[in-house]
């Protein structure tokens, strides 16, 4: 298997595949007396010598690559020296100063998705729902998500102020919490009705495959794991990550066969990931896959590798369909460049650009009336400049969670198929082991 | 003729006489620059970096022409809203706009809920002969449907080569009778000078933009206007720039030298010498009289219709009515780029004589003469000019709020032509005067005033096509 990152995500962004400096000279050289080139040298130095203004070059030259990448596909941009060290400490799945809540925007508030446990904002005693109305002394309402992110965000040790508002009622309450490092973490497990190892994967960041590895040690450390019926993947809006882990989470379901491969123009963009005997966790438990239209990318090469190598039900919604693999490549002081360099396609040899994946048991959550229109992904079919993947190209999917676990249909679906309890067969591991015999 | 409405959107060009800049070293680095050339280079360097990488790695064999352009286009869009890139087709098309001659059928067309729509024909030309009227529907050209095309591509299908025929479907009317229309096209003139007799005594001549006929167009306007209203009977010009989006400056400073004989017309200011210039009026030049002159503007009136207008008030020479016009107070050159179509890049401001610049602020009329706007247009008519565009050169205090910008189809509604007629016959207004100072404009006694039957209303007039 390949080192070195490739990353596959559609909402932001981490991962490195170095480009050897030797190489870099002689694309330099090769360029050096490329015509289009020439044309747009001399327009930036008509415009330095001629606007009416001294342009500022750096803001040009930045210009100009943003607008050569735009006319890309949707998935490559440039970043500058910054916005690569945000994309690679949250790839590294690193902390930050902060309260500890996953939040979301709704109606121009800041809503409480869940405050995650052992943060001073659990604490606290802020609750799932909760809505954000003042921080500090700024008003939410016109805030982006990102900018009441920032705000809430800030060096360990201080305080912030926050303003909620809870319930039907909409109680004002005050909070005043200290900012303490927060660690995100990428993958959560629990045992669902003490007979399912349940984990969730939020991002394929480069903790998840250990994070999973843990979920596994949980388990077995729990006196009942012994009876286990089986395990819940749950990619639900998991917008991807690094490849590399997606590989390596796959290889914990399976002893052998495909994972996935890739293919670009050049020959080492064309590798085949395929998965190594010895480190499968599951052994032969049946593996129940949650996937909807918010799960893409690394999500999507996990779950088509486990649905075409037969080892896994895939129950939910269609998944986002991203097809493509993006490698970030240094810029050296001027940041890096994140370019889609590859397709990659399942076992099977499917490709899922455009199209995603189709669960094997289709089953919709109950969107609450306020949120109806407002939870589907549109999916990368409807982004502006996808790579084509023919005529069949499929749009939109539900994305939507409920929070409260017990309305969660998906998931409950997941439950009685593992139990049994559901007219659809459980598909099984190859070579087929005793189905669910208790 | 087609306008295409998008050049409304004040994609004007000034100057291009400055066009033929030499070609230029690659890397060009003059040597009081030398401290900043290291940054240059490195980002040059680093854009030539990127654009490799995407062509060696990109998942797909990338277009190396679009991704330049797609830099190019990105860059310019980093400057202000008037600088942009124009590709081989558009730098075509705007020699065709500022020639002001096409093959074409002779119709202004704008995009309605994305369907074609006949604002006018064009008197005299294979369209209006054909009988397509206005606010006809054009639903295929050559059995294509419009539909989910833009209007640059419909009018592209409209245009082409002269004696070729094209076939139109047409919906007609609230009854939406379908239509076939198959017309040839004939070399259309954008007619960017229009003028006839007002009520008898008015020199009326309108500008629809400022293209390579305009000069001659208002000569032959002039003369024409001479001969059929006696020298003792002229009572004035009315000048209308309303709704004109600008065009060549070389235009602009012929049209004011038409009305004024000596003293500055405008200045350009850059940050290179050869960007700043002044322009005089040349003796001889006159060709007025000397008669009162009043200019109407609103908020659709730019950039050359600004110096024009800018230069006639600071000379006291005119009386301006209206509405406050655009406020694009900047100058672009094209620089054709070889075979790669060209570059439109704004490289100075302007100043009128009086030394002020109207960027971002607009041009106030004399006396502000509103025009009463349908309900049904009500909030479409404003122009939000220069001071709202995205990126915009600064200019101090500006005026960010809308002008209005709409002139009634009808003769009769027109409350600013009214007022310029009233004023020129010296009817009692409680505004000022017609300005008397360089241009002592003799007003004749006023003659048993009112009654003067209205002028037969020139169909050419109207139509003047929306902005936006």
């Amino acid at each position: 298997m390949r080192k070195g990152l490739s990353y596959l995500a559609y909402g932001a962004a981490a991962g490195v595949l170095l480009v050897g400096a030797s190489h870099d000279a002689l694309r330099a050289a090769a360029s050096a007396g490329n015509e289009k080139l020439a044309v747009f040298s001399e327009v930036f130095n008509k415009v330095r010598d001629s606007y009416v203004e001294k342009p500022d070059d750096e803001k040009l030259i930045k210009s100009a690559i943003d607008g050569m990448l735009t006319s890309l596909d949707p998935h490559s941009n440039y970043f500058d020296p910054k916005a690569l060290q945000d994309f690679q400490s949250s790839m590294k799945g690193e902390e930050f100063g902060g309260l500890g809540l996953e939040v979301m925007m709704e109606g121009g508030l800041v809503k409480v998705v869940s405050p995650i446990d052992d943060t001073p904002a659990a604490r606290a005693g802020m609750m799932s729902g909760d809505l954000v109305t003042r921080i500090d002394d700024t008003a939410v309402k016109g805030l982006t998500l990102k900018e009441a992110v920032d705000k809430m965000r800030g060096p360990a040790k201080s305080p912030v102020r926050l303003t909620v508002e809870r319930g039907s009622k909409g109680d004002v309450k005050e909070f005043t919490i200290v900012r303490e490092i927060i660690h995100v973490q990428s993958v959560r497990a629990h045992l669902e009705g003490g007979d399912i190892g349940y984990i969730r994967i939020t991002q394929f960041n480069q903790e998840a495959y250990d994070g999973v590895r843990k979920a596994f040690d949980h388990f077995r450390a729990d006196p009942g794991s012994s009876s286990l019926k089986g395990y819940i993947l749950d990619l639900r809006n998991n917008p991807g990550g690094l490849l590399n882990q997606a590989v390596e989470i796959t290889n914990a379901f399976v002893d052998s066969g495909d994972i996935v491969s890739t293919r670009g123009r050049t020959p080492d963009q064309g590798q085949r990931y395929s998965a190594r005997p010895g480190v499968n966790l599951a052994q032969d438990k049946p593996l129940v896959v949650l996937i909807n239209g918010g799960s893409a990318s690394a999500s999507e090469i996990v779950s088509g590798a486990l649905q075409d190598l037969k080892r896994a039900t895939l129950i939910g919604t269609r998944s986002f369909g991203k097809g493509s693999v993006q490698t970030i490549l240094p810029l050296g002081e001027n940041g890096a460049l994140k370019l889609t360099t590859a397709r990659y396609y399942t076992p099977s040899g499917r490709s899922i650009q455009a199209k995603g994946i189709d669960p094997d048991i289709r089953v919709l959550e109950n969107i609450p009336d306020d949120l109806k229109g407002k939870v589907s992904s549109m999916g990368e079919a409807s982004l502006a400049g996808h790579l084509k993947n023919g005529d069949e190209e499929e749009k939109g999917s539900d994305a939507y969670v409920p929070p409260d676990r017990d309305k969660d249909t998906q998931l409950e679906a997941a439950v009685e198929l593992l139990h049994g309890a559901r007219a659809e067969t459980l598909r099984s591991p190859d070579p087929p082991a005793a189905v669910t015999s208790q | 003729m087609i306008r295409k409405t998008g050049y409304l959107g004040l994609g004007v060009v000034l100057g291009a006489a400055a066009a033929a800049t030499a070609p230029q070293a690659l890397l060009f680095v003059s040597p009081s620059a030398y401290a900043a050339a290291a940054d240059t280079y490195r980002q040059l360097n680093l854009f030539g970096d990127v654009f490799d990488k995407i062509r060696n790695d990109y998942v797909e064999k990338p277009d190396e022409s679009k991704l330049i352009e797609a830099a190019i286009n990105g860059m310019l869009t980093s400057l202000d809203p008037h600088s942009s890139y124009m590709d081989s087709k558009a730098f075509r098309d705007m020699q065709v706009q500022t020639k002001g001659e096409f093959g074409g059928l002779g119709i202004e067309v704008t995009q309605e809920d994305g369907l074609v729509k006949v604002v006018t024909p064009i008197d005299d030309t294979p369209a209006a002969k054909a009988g397509v009227m206005s606010g006809d529907i054009i639903t295929a050209i050559d059995d294509q449907p419009t539909q989910g095309l833009t209007l640059d591509q419909a009018v592209d299908k409209m245009r082409g080569s002269i004696n070729s025929p094209v076939k139109l479907k047409i919906l007609r009317g609230a009854k939406k009778e379908v239509k076939d229309f198959t017309i040839v096209r004939d070399l259309i003139h954008v007619q960017s000078v229009r003028s006839h007799v007002e009520d008898g005594d008015i020199g009326y001549i309108r500008i629809t933009q400022f293209t390579e006929q305009t000069e001659d167009g208002l000569k032959a306007a002039m003369d024409k206007l001479h001969s059929e209203i006696p020298a003792d009977k002229f009572k004035g010009y009315i000048l209308d720039l309303r709704n004109n989006p600008g065009g060549l400056l070389d235009q602009s400073i012929d049209v004011v030298n038409s009305f004024v004989d000596r003293g500055e017309i405008v200045s350009t200011r850059g940050r290179t010498p050869d960007e700043t210039q002044r322009f005089d009026a040349k003796p001889g030049g006159d060709l007025s009289g000397g008669k009162p002159l009043v200019v109407l503007i609103n908020g659709g009136s730019a950039s050359a219709s600004e110096i024009v207008s800018g230069a006639l008030q600071d000379h006291k020479r005119a009386t301006l009515i209206g509405t406050r016009s655009f406020g694009k107070g900047s100058v672009q050159t094209i620089m054709p780029l070889g075979q790669d179509g060209a570059l439109r890049l704004t490289t100075a401001r302007y100043y009128t004589p009086s030394g002020r610049s109207i960027q971002a602020k607009g041009i106030e009329p004399d006396i502000k003469v509103l025009e009463n706007v349908p309900d049904d247009l009500k909030g479409k008519d404003d122009m939000k000019g220069e001071a709202s565009l995205k990126g915009h050169l600064a200019n101090g205090d500006e005026d960010t709020s809308a002008s209005q910008a709409y002139v009634p189809p009808d003769e009769k509604d027109d409350n600013q032509l009214v007022a310029a007629v009233d004023l020129l016959h010296g009817v009692k207004h409680p505004e000022p005067a017609v300005k008397a100072d360089a241009a002592p404009a003799k007003t004749d006694p006023p003659a048993a005033a009112t009654a003067a039957p209205a002028a037969p209303s020139d169909p050419g007039q109207a139509g003047a096509a929306k902005p936006n």
